[in-house]
């Protein structure tokens, strides 16, 4: 049975959680593929808005969801689903490959 | 109106300092995100940030993970270096003394001025402090926590510390407790009440969270308060309690709340709506009882909707939204793109307990009824209103979507199905509201109309276009079944 589910949430529910993050960094340091010093900051600036750079691009193709960012945060939020949109911002953009 | 006389005595006395669209007092959250949003939706128009502050804007929540070690200086700053640059936003440093709501300009400490066309105040809170006629506030080694200064105080001073003493029974003593213990310091929590977090959890769930922090290794000291602070050579020494108790320590943190900063209101030609312990208030668009003028952040009273009454929402969330808001209204945007701010909501995690609450979990609205479930150190409590939340609290170990359930709230969602999920903490907004939108997306697609709910919550800086649901094939035994069985909670009438 086909059944419809969100593969990242939607736009609107990102830019909610984007505005929640307090930026206690927990997620990035628990992320195991993050390998250059991107801070918390710039990477909530660039999932949605911000051209993406380069170390944030790498970051984003480097991401392959596994969802350890996800439990850390002390707000409850899904950087996983963040992490989904920069994706899709970058394929978007020509930068994804 | 003002006549071409006074702009032009204005512009030829040396006290000008120009003037701009929009002036924003104070560089907090709530400010820079105000500015950078209007940048965004206004490009030409000037902005002028003012600030007392001697450092950028940074992410306040994170001080205590600065404190302890695990943040660096830059690691704390919420807009990355330049931003106010790159988006000409010229700061001012400077302190705003007096504001000229006729003649739509602010007087600066010095003696200076600046024009404006439309003024937002977000000037933030103040840390209460310790009482002025407490012996042995002065000593070294009692920090109130509040700015950046005082946890770059902190810091210097942990490593070198074994004993100290937290004062205050909210959220922020309660982080606080939680950062020394897991430095392996040994704390003592001194509590007013009989209870924490008072204003937000019932006696149950204060007792899990004060459970939980005992069980860290906190001494709890409640219905106790500190009356004095004994030193030694100009630094602290002890404490002295209520009961007459001496209580070593090297360190008094004092985090008994804050109050907004509403000196401006109360230095304005106009008369502002403004209650010193309440803040500025403000209707649903900001705007303050002064024309031109705004406030956002810990100073804004806004209203709750849910009791009606103006309040303070002194969170980072509330904070960043009410500066998205202020700048759309400041820059003419159509008051409905602004979205409502709904019912209050916090979270954070205490060690390994994750707190939630949403909306108004104490709230005895008539014909209300109350649902509870505690397990294991777990705690949830629904409040409702016919099949309507109205308030959430939520204690446990697994982390709950608080802006999903902030949502049903806030749109009024019937949770007859949700009952048990919201009480067993299993509740997947990700999920229904997925469900939800895919509905709302084919409705879009086969009729042509947006549903309130996508107008609610579309936001301009969305890329939109995308698509956002797929069809995938599920095993039918992941198909969102959800348990039926009955749940043993308390339930009762009224509360």
């Amino acid at each position: 049975m086909l059944k419809p589910i969100t593969l990242h949430q939607a736009g609107s529910q990102v830019t909610e959680e984007l505005r929640a993050c307090i930026g206690c960094n927990e997620c990035l340091l628990a992320c195991p593929a993050l390998t250059e010093p991107i801070t918390i900051d710039v990477l909530n600036m660039q999932t949605f808005s911000e051209p993406i750079s380069s170390p944030v691009a790498r970051f984003a193709r480097s991401c392959y969801q596994c969802g350890a960012c996800v439990d850390p945060c002390p707000v409850g939020l899904h950087r996983d689903a963040m992490m989904m949109w920069l994706k899709v911002r970058l394929l978007r953009s020509g930068q994804g490959k | 109106m003002q006549s071409y006389s006074s702009v032009v005595a204005r512009t030829q006395d040396q006290r000008y300092q120009g003037s701009a669209d929009i002036v924003i007092v104070g560089n907090g959250i709530a400010g820079l995100t105000a500015a950078v949003e209007a940048r965004r939706l206004a490009p030409d128009m000037r902005i002028v940030m003012i600030t007392e502050q001697c450092h950028p804007t940074i992410n306040t929540p994170a001080l205590k993970q600065f404190a302890t070690g695990k943040l660096e200086r830059e690691q704390l700053l919420a807009y990355p270096v330049g931003t106010e640059r790159s988006q000409r936003i010229q700061v001012l440093h400077g302190r705003v003394e007096e504001i000229n709501a006729q003649s739509k300009y602010v007087c600066l400490q010095g003696g200076g001025y600046i024009g404006y066309g439309v003024l937002l105040l977000a000037t933030g809170s103040t840390a209460n402090g310790l009482p002025e006629n407490l012996p042995g506030r002065d000593f070294d080694g009692v920090l109130t926590l509040h700015r950046l200064q005082n946890y770059l105080d902190l810091r210097r001073r942990l490593n070198e510390v074994d004993e100290v003493a937290v004062v205050g029974g909210g959220l922020h003593a309660i982080e606080t407790v939680t950062s020394l213990l897991h430095m392996g310091i040994q704390t003592h929590w001194f509590i007013r009440r009989k209870t924490c977090l008072s204003r937000v959890m019932d006696q149950r769930a204060s007792a899990v969270v004060m459970k939980h922090i005992e069980k860290a290794g906190a001494r709890i000291h409640c219905e106790t308060e500190v009356v004095g602070i004994v030193g030694s050579v100009g630094t602290v020494a002890g404490v002295v309690t209520t009961y007459n108790q001496l209580i070593s320590c090297q360190l008094v943190l004092v985090c008994t709340g804050t109050r907004p900063v509403t000196t401006l209101a109360e230095h304005c030609t106009l008369p502002m709506m403004y209650e010193r312990d309440r803040g500025i208030f403000v209707n649903n668009q900001l705007r303050t009882s002064v024309p031109g003028i705004y406030a956002a952040g810990d100073v804004a009273a806004i209203n709750n909707p849910q009791t009606g009454v103006h309040e303070i929402r002194a969170q980072w969330y509330a904070a960043v939204v009410q500066g998205c808001s202020a700048a759309a209204i400041m820059t003419g945007q159509h008051p409905s793109t602004v979205p409502p701010f709904g019912v209050p909501w916090h979270a954070t995690r205490i060690g390994e307990l994750a707190m939630l609450t949403v909306g108004n979990p104490l709230g005895r609205a008539e014909g209300s009824i109350t649902l509870a479930d505690s397990n294991k150190g777990t705690y949830r409590r629904l409040s409702l209103l016919d099949d309507r939340l109205i308030g959430y609290i939520s204690l446990g170990t697994a982390r709950s979507d608080g802006l999903a359930i902030k949502r049903l709230i806030d749109e009024g969602h019937s949770i007859r199905a949700l009952k048990e999920p919201l009480l067993k903490g299993t509740f997947d907004g990700r999920k229904y509201f997925s469900q939800q939108h895919s509905t709302t997306v084919i409705a879009m697609t086969t009729g042509g109309n947006t549903s309130p709910l996508h107008s609610l919550y579309h936001s301009p800086a969305a890329p939109g276009t995308m698509v956002e649901s797929m069809l995938v094939a599920l095993p039918s035994s992941s198909a969102g079944s959800q348990s039926r069985k009955l749940l043993s909670y308390d339930r009762k009438r009224g509360h």
